[in-house]
């Protein structure tokens, strides 16, 4: 089982989760969030007082995914999550060792 | 104990359980259950009584069983605890039956009846323990079980009159002081679209909450038990039984359909209450949403009767707040008494005029206060008539704008509406009245929800939050704000239409209104706009709000400044009265970077002009309006900024059209008029060299204080200057002669007849200028990129008689043309934004630095000298 966390523009949520949801993956979680890499700030001066943006808000979304699953859900956000500029996002892959379905016991990829 | 006993005890409690839930779920029948439920309980409860304690059940001597609370009441729900007391004359008796008590309620609780045992002795329940009053309001419901008869006796008819006799005061304290906190969880509203049947506002406690106060009150006073038929006024009976028993069998289903005391009322048990038409006295075809409205009618009417029961007992540590009833009561006037915070009419007959009722809406909205019982029945005694001849028109329009923009409008919104006086004056509202919308974001109703939108923008002006504070800012330069609190509430009314799309459908609904209101066209448009598009910014919030295309869309939607200043503040509102968790600090940042970003947007565009070659749609829609204004109206906009078509409605600019035509006459056309907060000063002329100074100059020698002003001219020069001022002295206010001399004056100036300067130097010397509130740092910003013909300087500093002349005259000793200028004062800051030409072109950057330098001079020099 692999976590794939994609952070991406807010823009593109919707058209990832379409994306995520035409390949088969049920289930993930959104999160607001802020933050930047190459793609700097933004500041603008309104009424003589600067208002900088250091942080972009930005969409983060978290998915637990079986081995077979992860490169077609990789694939699918890269498409719909590309602009060609900067600032589109990145995605990270993480091996997760176990996962407990809470309501049954379930375990592994059963509960996913 | 024997097991047999045992074994008997548990198939009978649970066969008789099964059956009262069998029972139920066939006639769903609330009161009867709880009456079985009661009845089974107490079966049990004697016959161990009978087993452990006493073969009797009228003994021992000194000892006896009392069932407390909701047993006590014979409301035992399915899940509910079963509270027990177990009363002794003295301790020997607690000593004796301790083994007893123990076994007693260990075989209960085997049961799995959830057993709340307290055992006190008659001294002990005589003592009131104000860290546990609650102990002594259960008392008021106790009811002999077994035991020595004339112990609970002596409880109920001697210790408990004399208890609550005593510390009535007391009690009723601790009963308000819990119930305002209970509804404090509840956000003080009933209209949550889930919600707690026992605990929310209008559920069963505070059924409770109304049998309890009587009580206390009558014994009190009298110092007896009271009749218990005659507990409750027939009239308030009439309401509270149906309220009651709706709520009973409601919170019986929900303990079924749970298993467990859990009193949620969620999506889920709605949907299947509605389908078994729970609380309703047969089969009805009844939506969920319909049925919520019947469950939020009996909750309404009780949580009414709480509140005002509630209002008759002040808040702890009374005195502070009785001086604070009685330094409110101040503001009566001769129309409305107000006595203890409470509004009646001093009217000799009963209520009949509208008039006086939109009157006392007016002064509740402004002073925060409730309405007295007795003058809310004269209003609900006066609807029918009002109902056949109601308010309407521009009359009622003058009422509701002072409700609306006053600091307590939405407490006063909310007594209309719940007097339904609302729904008489504006019908629209009456479709979301307690409606459920399913949208799981949302916590209220649709009429709730936009009540506390209206009251999240009035709370902005106290609120210390960063967030509100920036919002707060852009409240006070509203110039209608009464058109935005109209926009607000009217903007979700299309949610209690069919269709997909209530934007659409608030819209519609929401055109009707204003015609009944006949408010003027542009305030129409305004208010028509807001509802429109009142979720355009949560929109763009989806996208990239850092994308000049993003902001190029919304600023082309929105048009104006004011109106995107007015959309931001309805979408803050709105977003904030989905949930108190909604308008997460990301969203409120969001809003406000994509507002100014567009903000920005618009000073930096306005220059783009208007050619009626290349406008036919504007061209035709404003012939239209005005056929008679031919060729005259295209020679007249050609080259005009478009912030000016922007800006001005139509019927405004066909006014400065017929100015523009006299200038053959009079070379100087000058109007005048008075807004709610601000005199217009309109002048139409060819363009000249230090106009646009000469005229900010005699505004300022007559003591006006300049708030807002625009500046534009045409491809002929003609230009239209209009200035927004307040009248510091109230010359204009006090002496109307003042009128034409004003106008006169400005006239003589711009005509060469008059003499400027000497108008200044009196006023200077004769002014006293208070030391500034803020210091403000004085800046000048240059942004030659930003349009392709002009140079943007926008200048801030202090604000200041004379300010805008000061800087301006600068512009026409340096030689610049001003193109156009926007100038707006936000407290003491005055910001002020101009497109500069010399000779035709941008200014060099030689130029630019020169006119920096004497901007920096004038703003940085002190106030006194000139």
């Amino acid at each position: 089982m692999t976590k794939v966390e994609a952070v991406i523009q807010t823009a593109k949520l919707d058209a990832v989760k379409d994306a995520l949801h035409e390949i088969g993956v049920e289930g993930m979680t959104v999160l607001e969030a802020r933050g930047h890499g190459r793609q700097k700030g933004h500041t603008e001066v309104y009424r003589g007082r600067e208002y900088t943006v250091d942080l972009i808000p930005k969409i983060k979304i978290e998915m637990v995914l079986s081995d077979e699953m992860v490169e077609r859900a990789v694939e699918a956000i890269k498409v719909a999550a590309r602009t060609g500029k900067i600032g589109d996002g990145k995605i990270f892959l993480t091996r997760v060792s176990d996962a407990i379905r809470i309501r049954n016991d379930d375990r592994g990829e059963s509960a996913l | 104990m024997a097991a047999p006993l045992s074994h008997e005890l548990r198939a009978l409690y649970s066969g008789e359980s099964a059956r009262v839930r069998d029972a139920f779920q066939a006639n769903g029948r609330g009161p009867e259950a709880l009456a079985a439920r009661t009845a089974l309980v107490e079966s049990i409860a004697l016959r161990l009584w009978r087993e452990l304690v006493s073969p009797d059940s009228g003994g021992p001597h000194d000892f006896a069983l009392v069932a407390l609370g909701g047993f006590g009441r014979r409301w035992l729900f399915p899940y509910s605890d079963v509270d027990l007391l177990f009363l002794h004359a003295a301790g020997d008796t607690e000593r004796e039956f301790k083994d007893a008590v123990r076994r007693f309620s260990q075989e209960l609780w085997d049961l799995r009846v959830k057993l709340s045992p307290a055992a006190r002795t008659l001294s002990e329940c005589a003592r009131f323990d104000p860290n546990n009053a609650e102990f002594s309001i259960s008392l008021l419901d106790g009811r002999y079980l077994a035991g020595d008869r004339r112990l609970f006796s002596h409880l109920h008819e001697r210790v408990i009159p004399k208890l609550v006799e005593r510390e009535s005061r007391s009690l009723l304290e601790r009963l308000a002081e819990l119930a305002r906190e209970r509804y404090a969880k509840f956000g003080d509203t009933v209209f949550h679209l889930e919600t707690n049947v026992k605990d929310g506002p209008g559920g069963l406690r505070d059924c409770n909450l109304v049998s309890w106060i009587e009580l206390i009150s009558h014994l009190g006073k009298h110092a007896c038990w009271p009749d218990e038929a005659s507990l409750l006024p027939a009239s308030v009976r009439k309401q509270y039984d149906p309220a009651l028993s709706f709520l009973m069998s409601l919170r019986c289903f929900l303990h079924f359909r749970h298993s467990r005391d859990d009193n949620t009322l969620a999506w889920e048990a709605q949907n299947e209450a509605a389908a078994l038409h729970v609380g309703m006295a047969g089969p009805t075809a009844l939506s969920a949403s319909d049925w919520m409205r019947v469950y939020f009618g009996h909750a309404r009417t009780i949580h009414r009767m709480c509140v005002r029961l509630l209002d008759e007992i002040p808040a702890a540590g009374r005195s502070l707040y009785r001086q604070f009833q009685h330094m409110r009561s101040r503001v009566s006037n001769p129309e409305f008494l107000v006595v203890d915070g409470r509004i009646a009419w001093q009217g000799s007959e009963g209520v009949r005029e509208p008039e006086v009722i939109l009157r006392a809406f007016r002064f509740l909205a402004r002073h925060d206060l409730r309405l007295s019982s007795a003058f809310e029945s004269q209003i609900e005694q006066a609807l029918p008539l009002v109902c056949a001849d109601p308010p309407r028109g521009i009359e009622l329009w003058h009422h509701l704008q002072e409700i609306l923009i006053a600091p307590h409008a939405g407490a006063a919104l909310r007594e209309m509406h719940l007097l339904g006086f609302l729904t008489v004056v504006l019908p629209e509202m009456g479709q979301i009245d307690a409606l459920v919308v399913r949208d799981y974001s949302h916590r209220f109703t649709v009429d709730e929800h936009t009540f506390v939108a209206i009251e999240n923008l009035h709370e902005l002006r106290q609120s210390r939050s960063k967030w509100d504070q920036r919002y707060a800012e852009l409240l006070e330069e509203i110039e209608q704000p009464d058109l935005l609190y109209l926009a607000l509430l009217l903007h979700d009314v299309g949610k209690g239409a069919k269709g997909d799309n209530h934007v659409q459908a608030s819209v519609a609904i929401a055109e009707t209104c204003l015609d009944r209101l006949e408010l003027d066209e542009p305030d129409r448009e305004t208010v028509l706009f807001l509802i429109a598009h009142h979720l355009e910014l949560s929109a763009c919030l989806r996208r990239d709000i850092f994308d000049p295309d993003t902001v190029r869309q919304l600023a082309e939607r929105v048009e104006t400044p004011e109106r995107l200043k007015m959309l931001c503040l309805l979408t803050y509102a709105d977003i904030k009265a989905v949930s108190p968790e909604a308008l997460t600090p990301w969203k409120a940042e969001d809003i406000w970077q994509l507002y100014i970003g567009t903000a920005n947007y618009f000073i930096r565009t306005v220059d783009d002009r208007f050619h009626a070659s290349m406008d036919d749609e504007v061209m035709a829609h404003l012939l239209t309006l005005a056929p008679a204004a031919g060729h005259k109206l295209e020679s007249f906009l050609e080259g005009l900024p478009r912030r000016y078509l922007r800006t001005h409605a139509a019927s405004e600019i066909i006014g400065h059209i017929g100015m523009a035509d006299r200038l053959a006459d009079d070379r100087v056309q000058i109007a005048l008029s008075r807004g709610r907060h601000l005199y217009e000063l309109t002048l139409v002329t060819r363009d000249r060299p230090f106009l646009f100074a000469t005229l900010a100059g005699v505004l300022a020698a007559w003591g006006m204080n300049i708030v807002k002003a625009a500046a534009f001219s045409n491809q002929a020069r003609i230009v239209v200057d209009t200035f927004y001022f307040t009248d510091r002295f109230r010359t204009l206010e006090l002496n109307l002669p003042e009128w034409e001399r004003f106008k006169s004056s400005i006239h003589d100036v711009l005509t060469g007849k008059a003499d400027l300067e000497k108008m200044l130097h009196d006023r200077m010397r004769s002014g006293r200028t208070a030391a500034p509130k803020v210091e403000v740092e004085p800046r000048v910003e240059i942004d030659d990129a930003c349009s392709t013909q002009s140079t943007l300087i926008e200048v801030i500093g202090q604000d200041r008689p004379g300010f805008l002349h000061g800087i301006s005259s600068i512009f026409s000793r340096e030689n610049c043309n001003i193109e156009i200028a926007i100038i707006e004062t936000e407290g003491q800051t005055a910001i002020d934004v101009f497109y500069l030409t010399a000779g035709g072109a941008k200014l060099t950057t030689a130029h630019q630095e020169r006119v920096r330098d004497a901007l920096m001079a004038e703003l940085t020099r002190p106030q006194t000298s000139r």
